[in-house]
This record gives C-alpha cells, structure tokens and sequence, in this order.
C-alpha cells in the first residue's frame, strides 16, 4: 500500500501506549474503528502505537498511558460502567490534569461530566470537565458536521460524524469542540458540540469520528508525543491523506446539494 | 410469525415451500417488505369477503366477520420495530425468533431499545409458542420473561473457528454480570450460563450435531428422545443451520410431517439475494453469488461462507445509508474486513453512497479495492475482466438494484 511508509529510524524510538477502556461494555458505535486510526496513522510514521484493552474485571494503570479512548455504550452498559469507573475517579482526574490526551465520545463523553438526569434517575459522572446531561426527547439523530474555532492550525477544515443520542449536554463555558453547521450537536439550542478541555476531547460524533477526520486523529498523537517526548508530529513523515479527505468532503457536500442528507 | 435481526427471508421462505410441498396454501410477504406495511400489502393479496382487497389483510387475517384469507396459513416476516404494532393486531400462533443483533441502530436508537418495544408486545400478546435460537442469550432472556410456551434450536457443539470480537449482549440480561461461555459460534451465540444468576442457555428441544459446512451444509437435527435426522441442503453459511432449525422445529411442533424435508431443502434456492446465484455470460459460465449483508454478524458470516470457497474470486461490495439501510454506517468499522487479505481475492470493489467509507474502512486494514459509480458498471467490469466467480455483497437498498441488473443478465 502507497501509504505505507513504516520508517525503522523511528520505530525502535517513539512509542504511544493508547489505553481502550471498557471495550467489553463501550462500544457501541464502531470505536473500533478509532483505536485502527491511531494504530494505523502511527504505524505510517514509523511510530510504534501499543494498544491495551482495558476490560472490566482488570487492573487499570494510567501511568504509562499516552492516549485514552472512552467510547459510548447503552444506557444500561453506561450505567456499569459508570459504578466501576468510580475507583478510578482520582487516576483519570490526575492524568487528564496533567495533560494526558483523552478522546471521549458519546457516553463516554457523558460520563466526563458531573451527571446524567434520566427519568429513571441519576448516573453519577466522573466531574474531569464542567458539564452536565438531561435525557430529552427525541433522540438527536443526524449526520452532523462542525467547524472548530479555537484550533485553527490543529482542525483547519470541517469535522464530520453521525450523531444519536438522547441526552443533552451543557459545558457552560468551556470550549465547545466545535459550531454546529449542519446537524443537533450538544443539545440542540446552542450550536455547540463537544468539549475541549485540557487534552480532552468530548464528543457526540461517532462514524467513527477519527478514519474520516484525519486532522482530529493527528491532534490526538501531536498532544501525546508532545507530552511524552518534547517532539512534533510534524517532524514524521506525513501520509497521504487523499481518500480521508475526499471522504470528509462528500459528508460537507450533502449539505449544500438539494438532496436530504 | 418470523423474526430477528438476520435469517427472517431465508426461514421465512422455507417455511413456505416446506408448507406448499404438502399442499397447503399459504399467505406470505416472501419478498422480505416486513415492516407494518409490507405485512398488510402480502395479507390483502389473500383477503376475500365483502370488503374485498379494502379489508386490508389485517382484518381478514384477524378473523373478523368483514373477512376471510383464501389460505390455510400465513407465514409472516416481521421486522423488529414492527412486531409490536403487527402483534396488535394479528395473533400468531407460533412466532420465530431467529436472534437479536447490533442492526440499523439510528433507526431504532440502541439494542435495548428494541429489546424493550419487542419484549413489551411478546408479553403482551396472546398465548403462542416462541420457537427461539437458544443459543442467542438476548433472545432466550426475552422468552422466558414470557409466559409463553418456548421451544428452543440450537448447535450443540463447536463448529466454526471464527474470531469475531463484537459481542453485544454478553452481559447477563437478567442481573448485569458477565456471561460465561464454554464456546462462541458467532456474535454473542454460544453456550452460555451466568455464574451470578443462574439464567443460561436453555435446554435445546432441537440440537444441531455433526455441523458440516462445506461442500455443503450437512447436520443430524436430534430432538430430545427420537432419533437424529440427517440435514443436506445445498447451501453454505453456518447461519443457514440455524433458518434450517427453525424451520425444522416449527413443522415439527404444528405435527406437521418432516418427511418431505430433505427433498424440498434440496430443491430449495435461495432467493431475494440471500446467497442467490446466478450464471451469466456466454454458456453461463460466470458465476455471481449475491448476498444481503447489513450488520456485523451477517457481514461476518458471509465474509466467511466465501472464504470456504477456495477458489479465486473477485468481491464487489456495495454500501449505501438511506432510511431502510440505516443512516449510520460507524458498524462497518465492526466488520472484520481484515479476513479480505485473501490469497483467493483477487479484486475489491466498492460501490455505493458510501463507497468512499468503505473504501477508507479497507485503507485501515491495508487492503486496496477500487471504487465504481455504480454496482451495475461495477459488475460490468468484472465480468468483462473474465472472472468467473464473483461475489456481490450489498446491504439493503443496493439489493434491489443488483438483484434486478443480474436477473436481467442471466436472461
């Protein structure tokens, strides 16, 4: 393959450990698909990408973790979840405080909040960002596409996804991950989706987010590396990211042609 | 009444034609419509009194005094969002539920969902035998929550080796702890019990043995205290044993004679691109297998049942998101494509609205394929390239279109 551009300089050097939590019980919605993303974008850098599955009943360790994948799940699956990520409430705060580069998304990104209302009660959350979440009706379901303001080097064009989900969620005045375009996002009424804090990024978007949103991908490795070696990502050999963006840009166009997206 | 998320045309259409081998007639929406609509489109066909076609099936199949149906059975497919408003109104007498997998989420928001609308009409509704898969914990669960009468299917031994990590549903349904299973057959289907509630696999009132899928699929059907009946049926696909139990178990508990089973199985072809093929070309040497693939568990099954053939093949793959295939395509990332890096595969391609997440979907598992307008031109291609077993393997919507250009090829 043209985009395989495994460079062995690299490969003994630079390692990221990326930590899958949950994948018995959170994955609903192809989050697969982001942990291959990584994998593979690293991989095409020369860059030695570990992933760990980190299922219920095992021991988690945040020390060596570079990335964090916290994808969604049903509500009942949240809900076991949510009670065993308690243990881990202070691991997760520190490592998220010191800059640890997490993608969290759908109930995962619920989860990130203080709590989820649903008429059948509260779900504690794990309060890492200043957030909240009501169940409301209907769901919010939609092809969805963003644009991020507050990283223009990082996010220059579009962030596309599909979205379903009944909650809404505030993030008062934290950095929406980005505007609303086309679509619901966080609760239909404010124009925002997601949330940015630290290296944190909380999102709805599923489709999965990363294979058609390269730059996003990308923003998660630069943070990693960064924080772990002190380099740029922009220093390794860039991919072909043609088929990505064409892909990315057929989601944007269904919006401006007349036909339903 | 069929349903579940895979297998509800194959056994559906089985069960019609092991029916009219004994001369019955029968009412039936075998093209796979199954949705509120589709059902009382196939009832109307057969509706007679003096309403005539304007009673709607519904109320001739319900028996009312406005109307009669010219059929001494209907046999029904019914999608799962459609079961509870169909079971208001007709009253089935047995009900097939082949298994509950990850399908069409945006459609009707998540598993559980779903689980909760079909569990609230099966409680509901009258007294009626559920013939269920047992080996699909999430559907066992469903039955005995029911105070219906269950009649399970199911294989009993290992079969296939498989490596399928999506596994939705392996959480006891009943108190939340992990299930533990002596062995998968795919998805969540299995042998399996909760260590923490006791809730397991029920006992199988029609077990599966000496499973044999290739060249084609052959298995002893032994119901508990008689003797074993040996199954053949040209077919491939493990998924196909289990529209073959479900069948067999139904006819079976109607005290239906099974004697004719091996003769209308063998005669039997699949239809409606549920593993249809097809011989075009000059002196029909080229072969095309379509199949219907819409989730996970069945693109995976089918993904499999082609890699038994050894011989060189070519794949088309064809992808669309309108409303019937479901909007959201994030499960295509669930699908273990990485088992196309065949040696027997010489070309993919992608067709469809969304060929280009296909396509990027196989970039990350480093398989090239190429990409066609449409799946016409696509099998166009092939076909002029010579091959001469080709595989389609489209989801919802693009059926229609394929099946009709490949009819009209073998013309």
């Amino acid at each position: 393959m043209n985009n395989d551009r495994g460079n062995e300089q690299y490969s003994n050097s630079y390692r990221l450990n990326i930590v899958h939590l949950y994948p018995d019980l959170l994955n609903l919605y192809g989050d697969r698909g982001n942990i291959q993303c990584m994998r593979m974008r690293c991989k095409w850098r020369g860059i030695d990408a570990q992933v760990t599955e980190c299922n219920l009943d095992d021991h988690l360790s945040l020390a060596s973790a570079d990335i964090v994948l916290l994808g969604g799940g049903s509500d009942r699956e949240q809900q076991i979840v949510c009670t065993r990520l308690q243990k881990i409430r202070q691991d997760l705060r520190d490592y998220v405080e010191d800059g640890g580069s997490m993608l969290a998304v759908c109930g995962g990104y619920q989860l990130l909040g203080h709590y989820y209302d649903t008429p059948e009660g509260r779900m504690e959350g794990l309060s890492l960002v200043d957030l909240y979440t009501e169940q409301g009706s209907p769901r919010l379901i939609s092809n969805i596409v963003l644009r991020n303001e507050s990283l223009p080097d990082a996010l220059p064009y579009e962030i596309v996804g599909f979205e379903n989900h009944g909650g809404r969620t505030y993030i008062g005045s934290n950095t929406p991950f980005g505007r609303v375009l086309y679509g619901h996002g966080n609760n239909g009424k404010d124009a925002c989706e997601g949330v940015l804090y630290r290296g944190v990024i909380g999102t709805y978007l599923h489709g999965p987010l990363l294979p058609k949103n390269p730059h996003v991908c990308d923003l998660l490795l630069q943070r990693a590396l960064y924080r772990k070696y002190g380099v740029s990502l922009a220093d390794f050999p860039a991919p072909d990211d043609s088929l990505e963006r064409e892909a990315n840009r057929a989601v944007v166009s269904r919006f401006h042609s007349p036909l339903a997206p | 009444m069929t349903c579940g998320t895979n297998g509800k045309t194959t056994t559906n259409n089985l069960l019609c034609s092991m029916l009219e081998a004994q001369g019955f007639r029968v009412v039936s929406n075998r093209l796979g419509a199954n949705m509120v609509e589709g059902v009382a489109a196939a009832l109307a066909t057969a509706a007679k009194g003096p309403l005539g076609y304007l009673a709607v099936g519904y109320l001739a199949a319900a028996k009312g005094p406005l109307g009669y149906l010219a059929a001494d059975f209907a046999c029904l497919e019914v999608d799962e969002a459609s079961a509870a408003r169909v079971l208001q109104d007709l009253h089935p007498d047995f009900m097939i539920l082949t298994g509950l997998f990850r399908d069409q989420l945006d459609r009707y928001g998540e598993i559980d969902l779903t689980m909760k609308a079909l569990e609230k009409a099966i409680l509901e509704a009258p007294d009626m035998t559920l013939v269920i898969n047992g080996d699909d914990p999430l559907t066992a669960y469903l039955a005995k929550k029911s105070a219906h009468r269950i009649v399970s299917y199911g294989v009993n031994e290992k079969v296939t080796g498989d490596v399928d990590v999506i596994r939705e549903g392996r959480f006891c349904e009943n108190c939340g702890a992990p299930l533990q299973y002596d062995f998968y057959h795919f998805s969540q289907l299995g042998v399996y019990r909760c260590p923490s509630c006791g809730f397991g696999r029920p006992e199988i009132d029609y077990a599966a043995y000496g499973v044999r899928l290739s060249p084609q699929l052959s298995f002893d059907i032994q119901k508990i205290n008689s003797a074993p009946v040996r199954i053949s049926a040209p077919m491939t696909g493990f998924y196909n044993v289990y529209n073959i139990l479900a069948v067999f178990s139904v006819l079976r508990e109607m005290k239906l004679s099974t004697e004719m089973f091996s003769e209308v199985l063998s005669s039997f072809k699949p239809q409606f691109g549920r593993g249809e093929i097809f011989h075009v070309g000059e002196k029909r040497r080229q072969k095309v297998l379509l199949n219907l693939a819409k989730n996970p568990a069945g693109f995976n099954q089918n993904i499999s049942a082609m890699l038994q053939d050894r011989s060189p093949k070519d794949l088309i793959i064809v992808i669309n998101d309108n409303a019937q295939d479901g909007r959201d395509v994030s499960w295509l990332w669930d699908v273990d494509f990485d088992r196309l890096a065949d040696e027997t595969i010489r070309s993919i391609t992608v067709s469809g609205l969304r060929a280009l997440d296909m396509q990027l979907r196989l970039k990350y598992v480093d398989i090239k394929s190429e990409r066609a307008p449409d799946v016409e031109k696509a099998i166009d291609e092939r076909l002029a390239d010579g091959c001469e077993n080709l595989y389609v393997l489209v989801n919802y919507t693009a059926l229609y279109e394929a099946h009709k250009y490949l009819e009209g090829l073998e013309k």
